[in-house]
């Protein structure tokens, strides 16, 4: 993306990457919370696609995921925030 | 009549004495049975912290299971369990092919890990320090 050689972020620059399709996960499953909640902020929002680089297809099935384990009380739907 | 491979998650209420659990576990089986399910497995994660309270309670007695049954049973366990007051909430999931594909790996043990590669993860904090 960045043409100029010479450009200091030249080499930092990372291409985003699903973690599920590298994988190579078919199913989301609402019982891993941990891994859920690696995916959810402090306050227990999932987080965007553009922070996580999930591909489109996983991130439908993750956010699916995370509802079902908020309704069996696995993961909060709101998380208290100590302030 | 189609039979279809099913995921069914509830919870018991807490406030029942131990032994009451494995009554209500055994009671939900057999109405599974009942109805034409053919038991799978039955997984009792035991007594764990709601991430949130349902009906003023802190905790509940959480039972996975997996079975085979016609899709009409479906309607018919539901509606019992509905009624139930020791079972706070129940969830059923049809599984597709994906999904028994899943189930499969999880008998195995060979469910892929995402966090394998963990050193790329640290070069995506170090982009965010400029």
């Amino acid at each position: 993306m960045i043409k100029n050689p010479s450009h200091p972020k030249k080499n930092q620059r990372k291409v985003k990457q699903c973690k599920f399709t590298r994988a190579g996960l078919e199913y989301i499953d609402y019982k891993d919370t941990e891994t859920l909640q690696r995916f959810t902020n402090d306050q227990g929002k999932i987080l965007p696609r553009r922070v996580t680089g999930t591909s489109a297809k996983h991130q439908r099935q993750l956010t699916t995921a995370v509802k079902r384990a908020r309704f069996l009380a696995l993961m909060p739907y709101v998380a208290e925030n100590l302030r | 009549m189609s039979k279809n491979y099913y995921e069914f998650t509830y919870i018991i209420n807490p406030v029942l004495e131990e032994d009451k659990f494995k009554e209500t576990v055994d009671k939900v089986t057999k109405l599974v049975e009942d109805n034409g399910g053919e038991i799978d497995e039955v997984d009792e994660w035991g007594l764990r912290q709601f991430a949130y309270n349902i009906d003023k309670k802190g905790s509940g007695y959480y039972v996975n299971m997996y079975f085979t049954a016609p899709a009409e049973a479906i309607a018919s366990v539901e509606k019992q369990l509905r009624i139930d007051d020791d079972i706070l909430r129940y969830l059923t999931l049809k599984y597709d092919a994906k999904m028994l594909r899943h189930r499969e790996l999880q008998k195995k043990n060979e469910v892929p890990d995402i966090f394998a590669i963990e050193d790329e993860d640290d070069d995506d904090s170090n982009e965010d320090d400029d």
